[in-house]
């Protein structure tokens, strides 16, 4: 994992040293709301509904156990015991006291650690693949490029205003677990016919009120020349990207209006320029940054065969969890465990002091000391031995963070909606809530198998509902939270947007409109393993709007 | 302050500014003599001064005195950057009138070696000049005297269209201005009547005369005042900004808002305003369209200029002649408006453009770093805390960089790649 150099540890100082100055002058009164509006959002500090709700990057959602123990120690200290976690792979308090804050960030400093650009309109934090140095399918883990990227973005001095926010993800393997498809620029690791790795650019995917797939600007880009290329594109949007609707700003938007091959031509000329220049990534400093990412002191262990069945009939909710929450490992003889934050009933992403305490318990004893934060809001051990998962399932039980319901219907993405958030139209944790009981035996999981539900509280789509196999969003129509239904949306490589089947519901009706569309895909799949997602695109709209609606 | 004033009782301010309004009453527009002598004679009772210029139309105002009283102090603020023709005018109107009493006022030496030590502080920033010479020497006489007698007139500038004939300064003075209603015409028929000579240069064209660097001809038709200060945001050189007994501005502070080497100065170039003309104006930043519009007549034109690339402007269509331009003044219209850091960028790196890079418009101090790192070299700064952190170099920023970025940051090799932190600088 990356550690602070004397650099980053002064760097970050700085900053601190800076955002403290203004919060003590906003605290004194000598500045108003208005002017520190813009300089609270660059350091992660929002104004929500009901107080200031700090935001906390977690770079590439990648985490030591020191770090986890002190987000435990915020949630404790200035929160009211837990934290948030987002599909930025960053955490949230939702409750601190402005004058708190400063105190925060100095104790983030000790853990290298900070909130800088976890808002505003600049590069946002960059997520990657939750598995990324563990996965057995990726040819290349993106999170040193991501650490090379992260630290060009801070504070770039020509790129801290942008017409939007900005955010880059990365994947190193062709099964796409970082939804490269849905963000601004996404990045995918690839083998050129030379048979070196290099990365495939797509740009001006997004969700929000005009949800878009990326689209591909070009196939192949050496990793020396990959912040050229990239500074190429964030130059022409900081140019033309539109400034005079903030709903129409961001890099999408611009990629539709121009379309992407005048978008292209314009992007190589700047590139033509810039190339070969100052930002020519030396193959020394790659070095020396993946120097920081080497693979941890793995045991040479046979590889060990886990035999579901047999731990399904021995314990039925272990032999579930193994069968949910395990994702195959490079190294023989270990695995990744996924720790659901999504028990039935819970806050979808909310997890306790305690709970942060254990995971970061089990990390440092099972997982090289690294934890993982995932877009779809769970946490991930990256490199656990398959020995050691029957203790480390002991323990999250004991947490009550052993939830075997990875990648099930009730591992959905909430945003914090109506309960929190001063955007949303609509609560969103309630209606998770609802479905999590709905479908709470994890047989009736089981037997539904894959599907993936996402709620958004309003259009602005932080819960990505437009990619969920089911998505949710809430709206608002004349004074009543409505909620409208999407089918077929997919976050992975085989992007795709949802389709709105029809009216939306009253919150109380949602979990039975959830069911019916669950049993007309159980009716239609020719198989118990062909997921939701197949059957939708095997038999199209009909039948799930026939479901919600009947055969009016 | 206020002790010299000859009004029978103390009087509360209101009222004294009652009773200035009823002096303005008094007088027919015309009688410049009557204005003049109930001044000296009843309002303020030989407790009162004569302030003169000895310019183009400085001898009516003097043959007025002439006329009441020829030991009435009057001043001439001899700045050491009139004409020599201003000299000599003195002393043939000091002469010819008879005046008994003129006193020449010369700026304190230690200001002069401390603040202009090479005389060319009337280039750099004309209203420290203009303070240290004029505002500073006269203020400390001025305060000897319950009032003082101006020669302005209503006619010379926009600004000075609302003098009456008597004001009520912020420091309790009484100024007087016996003339205010008179027009060019009036003041020539007056100087013809009367017989009286005329300064040296007015022949030569000049209509309103101060220091020489910075008098200009006036053209038929141009306000007389327009020759002086030509180009720059300036009309008074200080002493006359407390007109009409509005609360006077600290000369020390007027309109220096361009922050440059360290420090705030006044601002030699103004805006472009509706009517310039492209092939005439000097110390103006030109919008880019216009420039490109008027490309020719620009280039032709002698005087330093600057130009205004607005957010939205495509620097690409006049990088080859940003050479051209003393000044290139980058727009941010809001601060959440970043265009304007790509516009610098490309100037100084691309099209190394090495001339004064400004930024204007909403320029904060969370910004100017930024700003700094693309290379921008002067601010134009109007907000307050802004204004007081550069002032007093309390700028609190970040001067750790991670990216390369600007000319001035970019040797490869000489630190790891990235990084930049002060010390390496």
């Amino acid at each position: 994992m990356y550690r602070y150099d004397e650099f980053d540890a002064a760097f970050v100082q700085e900053r601190t040293a800076q955002f403290t100055d203004q919060v003590m002058r906003r605290v004194r009164g000598e500045i108003n709301e208005d002017q520190f509006r813009p300089l609270r959002l660059m350091n992660g500090l929002y104004l929500q509904l009901h107080a200031y709700m700090f935001r906390i990057a977690i770079p590439y959602g990648t985490l030591r156990s020191k770090q986890l123990r002190k987000l435990a120690f915020l949630a404790r200290a200035y929160d009211r015991g837990y934290g948030h976690f987002t599909t930025r792979t960053n955490i949230q308090f939702n409750w601190p006291r402005l004058s708190d804050v400063p105190k925060m960030i100095e104790h983030l400093n000790e853990v290298e650690m900070h909130s800088i650009q976890t808002s505003g309109n600049c590069i946002r934090n960059i997520s990657t693949d939750q598995f990324a140095g563990a996965a057995a399918d990726e040819i290349i883990d993106p999170r040193p490029m991501a650490e090379i990227l992260r630290q060009w973005s801070s504070l770039h001095p020509e790129f801290s205003y942008l017409p939007r926010k900005f955010k880059f993800a990365m994947t190193g393997s062709a099964n796409d677990r970082a939804a490269i498809k849905f963000h601004d620029i996404g990045m995918k690791a690839v083998t050129n016919p030379a048979g070196e790795i290099g990365w495939e650019i797509w740009v001006g995917g997004g969700l929000g009120r005009t949800p878009m797939i990326a689209k591909m600007i070009r196939g192949y880009v050496e990793h020396e020349n990959l912040l050229a290329y990239l500074e190429s594109i964030l130059r022409v949007y900081n140019r033309y990207g539109r400034r005079d609707n903030k709903w129409k700003a961001r890099i999408k938007i611009l990629v539709h209006e121009t379309g992407i091959d005048k978008l292209r031509d314009e992007v190589e000329a700047e590139y033509a320029q810039m190339k070969g220049g100052v930002l020519t990534l030396p193959q020394a400093e790659l070095d020396r940054i993946s120097a920081y990412f080497a693979e941890p002191p793995f045991e040479l262990v046979n590889a060990t065969q886990i035999d579901v069945v047999k731990e399904k009939a021995a314990d039925a909710p272990y032999g579930e969890w193994l069968e949910r929450n395990i994702h195959s490992h490079k190294h023989p003889g270990y695995v990744s465990v996924t720790i659901s934050l999504k028990p039935i009933g819970g806050a979808p992403g909310d997890c306790t002091a305690e709970q942060m305490e254990a995971v970061a318990e089990l990390g440092e004893r099972y997982s090289f000391d690294e934890i993982r934060v995932t877009h779809e809001q769970n946490l991930v051990l990256p490199h656990v031995r398959i020995a050691d998962l029957r203790t480390v399932y002991d323990r999250l039980v004991e947490a009550g963070l052993a939830s075997g319901n990875a990648g099930l219907i009730t591992d959905m993405i909430t945003c914090p909606g109506l309960d929190f958030c001063s955007l949303a139209n609509a609560r969103s944790i309630p209606i998770a809530q609802a479905i999590s009981h709905k479908f709470a035996a994890p047989e009736r999981q089981r037997e539904i198998g894959n599907l993936k539900i996402k709620i958004s509280g309003c259009i602005n789509a932080c819960g990505h509902h437009h990619v969920g196999h089911i998505g949710i969003l809430g709206v608002e129509k004349k004074g009543t939270e409505l909620y409208q239904i999407t089918v077929g949306g997919d976050a992975t490589e085989a992007a795709a947007l949802g389709d709105t089947l029809g009216h939306g519901f009253v919150a109380d009706e949602v979990p039975a409109a959830i069911e019916r569309l669950v049993e007309a895909y159980i009716a239609r799949r020719e198989t118990a393993d062909e997921p939701f997602i197949e059957v939708y695109r095997r038999v199209g709209d009909a039948p799930f709007k026939e479901a919600l609606y009947g055969n009016a | 302050m206020s002790t010299n004033l000859a009004f029978d009782v103390p009087e509360s301010a209101p009222r004294r500014a009652l009773q200035i309004v009823a002096l303005n009453g008094l007088f027919d527009e015309m009688d410049a003599e009557g204005v003049l002598r109930h001044a000296v004679s009843e309002v303020l009772r030989e407790d009162v001064a004569i302030v003169s210029s000895f310019g183009a139309d400085s001898a009516v105002l003097l043959h007025l005195v002439s006329l009441i009283d020829r030991r009435l102090p009057v001043y001439f603020l001899e700045t050491g950057k009139h004409f020599p023709e201003t000299l000599t005018y003195v002393e043939t109107l000091t002469r010819h009138l008879g005046l008994a009493n003129v006193r020449w006022l010369r700026p304190d030496p230690k200001d002069v070696t401390r603040f202009d030590p090479r005389g060319e502080l009337w280039e750099s920033d004309p209203d420290s000049c203009c303070h240290i010479r004029k505002t500073e020497p006269l203020d400390a006489e001025i305060a000897n005297f319950g009032g003082w007698v101006t020669g302005r007139k209503r006619y010379q500038t926009a600004e000075r269209g609302v003098l009456p004939h008597f004001e009520l300064t912020s420091d309790d003075r009484i100024k007087v201005n016996p003339l205010a209603y008179f027009s060019d015409a009036d003041v020539n028929a007056y100087k013809r009547a009367h017989g009286l000579p005329e300064h040296p240069l007015f022949a030569k064209g000049y209509r309103s005369i101060g220091c020489a660097p910075c008098t200009t001809v006036v053209a038929e038709g141009e306000d007389p005042r327009a020759g002086r200060w030509r180009g720059l945001n300036k009309k008074e050189c200080g002493i006359h900004f407390d007109f009409n007994g509005a609360i006077a501005k600290p000369v020390a502070a007027v309109e220096k808002t361009l922050f440059k080497d360290g420090k705030f100065i006044a601002d030699p170039f103004r805006a472009w305003a509706e009517g310039d003309d492209p092939a005439a104006v000097r110390y103006t930043h030109i919008p880019l369209e216009m420039f490109v519009a008027n490309r020719a007549a620009v280039l032709g034109n002698p005087h330093p200029n600057g130009l205004l690339i607005r957010a939205g402007d495509a620097i690409e269509e006049v990088a080859a002649d940003l050479g051209r331009f003393a000044s290139v003044a980058v727009e941010f219209p809001k601060f959440s408006d970043g265009r304007g850091y790509t516009t610098a960028r490309l100037a100084s790196e691309r099209y190394h453009y090495a001339g004064e890079l400004r930024a204007v418009g909403d320029v904060l101090m969370d910004q100017i770093t930024l700003m700094r790192r693309c290379g921008i070299t002067a601010f134009v700064v109007v907000h307050p805390a802004t204004r007081k952190a550069l002032e007093t170099g309390t700028l609190v920023t970040v001067n750790r960089y991670y990216q390369p970025i600007g000319s001035a940051e970019v040797p490869v090799g000489t630190r790891p790649f990235l990084r930049k932190a002060p010390e390496t600088v």
